[in-house]
């Protein structure tokens, strides 16, 4: 286990900058998930921290040392591979035993930490099989107990969910999770899924075109994002992002519409300003004529039985997406009042950046 | 199409507009089409679908039986017949007697001891050139191409200067190196320029083998070298980068990950390259001619030479000989059937 800085870190190729100056401390035993859109630099990064890629500028030290410097083989790092890395001519014990075996470990040590691992990822009646004799899930398991049979400092995780079935993702994930709070390793994952972000993380990092958007727990992030990009990213359905202009200290309206919507606080806000206002599916409620804030045509209606998905539009409006629990029926082109949870509401100024309302 | 089904009706003037159809609006394509279709419905009605696949096949069988088959059979009738005359009608059959000529030997590893003492030099001089020559194009195929597959500057130079010589006529690489290699070559002048003695390299039996296997080599390296850089592009590089990230000394990953995960290609290009060797003539024969002596003589130039250019042709004993050398190949082409089909299950 190990804490990682990372100061000011850069990385180009050529005249192409994909990391503009990352700074991140994290913490010893921390579950750090990378999250963010395809080409947003998370993998680039996980692969500076592992050695594969050089920096272009800044520092990256493991516990205190700089490493910025030092070969990948020489960091004692573990790195699990998308597309798993496996050695296919090696049998499962082989695969986890020749890291071992390069640290000249004597053979009774390498049976007992291979044996170990294998009975903690449930393999052990696998071991004499070679990779292409395995499922996919089975094949990611390898893959990770080649990386705790090392017993690294850090466990760094690219994608490894992504070559899996939906299913098995669900069940690999818990497992990761159980694995994490078995062994207690600092683990830095990298994820395009947010749903595996958040329920793995202890922090989430969220970014975009090489840098960072937010750093924060899970639900901090969720309940509030640093800008509109995390507040679209985070969250699924994403949340209504609305036009709205700040009435007066403390009200906003919506669209084109002049009704005002009462919040706790503006912020520095001027009245008459264009902001962005942002309500999470779950935070908008079906209401009757005289309590909405909002009117929408129903064009869309999910039913996924235990949750309703609504969707529909409004004169001048982005299409609104409304969750509500149980199985509710909406007919098409149904005129429907909507109120947002005044408590759950963000505001975001108009360079994107949230504004504190609570 | 008009190959659909035997119920179609396939000379009906539908299915030839349907391929006419298919041909788009080229006027040439569809007059083609219109001319061939209707024989080829009228054959299919013939002998029936399942059997029209040969008839495609058929040009094709014809020229290679032709060429190849025929021949082989022939080779095999004038193996077990005598004579000097050429037609094998006018040829006395003699058995197996060419074979028991062939292999008359006092004793196998002294070729002084047997009748044919030329085919036997033949046997061990292609043995000899085989072994070597398969040992340095193997080793040095594989070494260029680990080099090659490195991010070195000039790769794409490099690569089409080792594969150059494969595009070269083996004659033609013969001819450059006899050149350079002659007793007043461009070697011994290099050689005698610096101070040194002129080497005898063709006209003394070591260095005329080591030559000959060297200019084999030469020659054929960049073809075997594009297969095992093939093999070497296939493995994923995030092998290499599980193997850095599991600390792996770099001979390490050379010997338990590169070769084991380069052996498919590495069986091919020793089987390929040893069927090859055995089959050596052309480049050796203008080099050295078999000399000095006997001392680079292989087996395919006894054939020649006991067929065609001794003062007594003796046909049959060199159809038995390319019997004897056929069989050796075609256990080698075998075994490399069997490791090509391993590779692909």
């Amino acid at each position: 286990m190990a804490e990682l800085k990372l100061i000011d870190i850069k990385k180009s190729y050529g005249a192409a900058t994909i990391i503009h100056g990352v700074d991140l401390a994290i913490e010893d035993g921390e579950f750090v998930v990378f999250v963010g859109p395809s080409g947003c630099g998370k993998s680039t990064l996980l692969r500076i921290i592992a050695g594969l890629e050089q920096v272009s500028g800044g520092e990256i030290r493991i516990d205190g040392q700089s490493v910025t410097n030092v070969p990948a083989s020489d960091r004692g790092l573990a790195m699990v591979f998308q597309s798993y890395a496996l050695y296919p001519h090696m049998s499962v014990y082989k695969n986890m035993a020749f890291a071992l075996e390069n640290m000249s470990l004597s053979r009774s040590e390498i049976d007992q930490r291979v044996r170990r691992a294998a009975q903690m990822l449930q393999l052990t009646d696998y071991l004499d099989r070679k990779p292409k004799a395995l499922s996919g899930g089975q094949r990611q398991r390898v893959a990770i107990g080649r990386a705790i049979v090392r017993d690294p400092k850090i466990f760094l995780f690219d994608e490894p969910l992504s070559n899996l079935d939906a299913e098995l993702r669900v069940a690999t994930r818990k497992e990761l999770a159980a694995l994490h709070a078995e062994i207690g390793g600092t683990m830095i994952y990298v994820t395009h899924d947010q749903v595996e972000a958040m329920t793995l993380a202890d922090r989430i990092v969220v970014l975009r075109a090489g840098r960072i958007e937010q750093v924060g727990t899970p639900l901090e992030v969720y309940n509030h994002p640093a800008n509109l990009f995390v507040a679209g990213f985070i969250g699924s359905p994403r949340m209504n992002l609305l036009p709205a202009r700040v009435a007066a200290s403390g009200q906003v309206t919506i669209g084109n519409d002049t009704r005002t919507i009462p919040l706790p606080s503006t912020g520095q806000t001027a009245s008459g300003a264009s902001i962005t206002l942002g309500a999470r599916p779950e935070h908008i409620d079906v209401v009757d004529e005289t309590q909405a804030d909002l009117f929408i045509t129903v064009n869309l209606v999910e039913q996924l039985g235990g949750e309703t998905y609504l969707y529909g539009s409004a004169p001048g409006l982005p299409e609104l997406t409304v969750r509500q629990d149980g199985q509710v029926r909406y007919d098409r082109n149904q005129k429907v009042g909507l109120r947002l949870k005044r408590e759950a509401l963000h505001l975001f100024d108009a360079g994107g950046q949230a504004i504190r309302i609570r | 199409m008009t190959l659909t089904s035997k119920t179609s009706p396939v000379a009906s003037p539908a299915p030839v507009g349907g391929l006419a159809q298919s041909r788009g609006t080229n006027p040439v394509l569809k007059l083609v089409s219109r001319i061939i279709d209707w024989p080829m419905a009228g054959l299919q009605r013939l002998i029936g679908e399942r059997r029209m696949p040969y008839i495609f096949l058929l040009p094709n069988l014809v020229f290679f039986g032709l060429f190849v088959f025929v021949p082989i059979a022939i080779n095999f009738v004038y193996s077990v017949t005598g004579g000097p005359a050429l037609f094998p009608s006018e040829r006395p059959y003699v058995g197996a007697d060419q074979y028991a000529y062939l292999f008359e030997c006092g004793s196998y590893v002294d070729p002084n001891s047997c009748r044919e003492d030329h085919f036997w030099r033949g046997v061990y001089n292609t043995l000899f050139f085989s072994l070597f020559q398969v040992l340095a194009m193997v080793g040095l195929s594989l070494l260029t191409a680990v080099v090659l597959n490195m991010k070195i500057r000039g790769r794409g130079f490099f690569r089409a200067v080792y594969f150059f010589p494969v595009l070269l006529s083996p004659v033609v690489v013969a001819l450059i190196w006899k050149w350079i290699l002659q007793r007043d070559g461009l070697l011994n002048a290099a050689i005698t320029g610096f101070g040194g003695d002129r080497i005898l390299f063709l006209a003394e039996p070591g260095w005329a083998m080591f030559w000959a296997i060297f200019v084999s080599v030469w020659a054929h390296m960049g073809f075997y070298t594009l297969i095992l850089l093939a093999g070497l592009q296939a493995i994923p590089a995030d092998i290499y980068e599980a193997a850095e990230m599991d600390a792996t000394p770099r001979w390490r990953v050379f010997w338990r990950l590169t070769l084991p995960l380069l052996w498919p290609n590495l069986i091919v290009v020793i089987v390929l390259s040893l069927i090859r060797a055995v089959q050596t003539f052309d480049e050796v024969f203008v080099l050295t001619g078999g000399g000095p002596g006997t001392s680079t003589l292989m087996v395919v130039q006894y054939i020649y030479e006991t067929a065609f250019s001794n003062q007594v042709q003796n046909f049959g004993l060199a159809a038995a000989a390319s019997v004897v050398l056929g069989i050796v190949l075609f256990a080698l082409t075998l075994a490399q059937l069997a490791f090509t089909q391993r590779k692909s299950s």
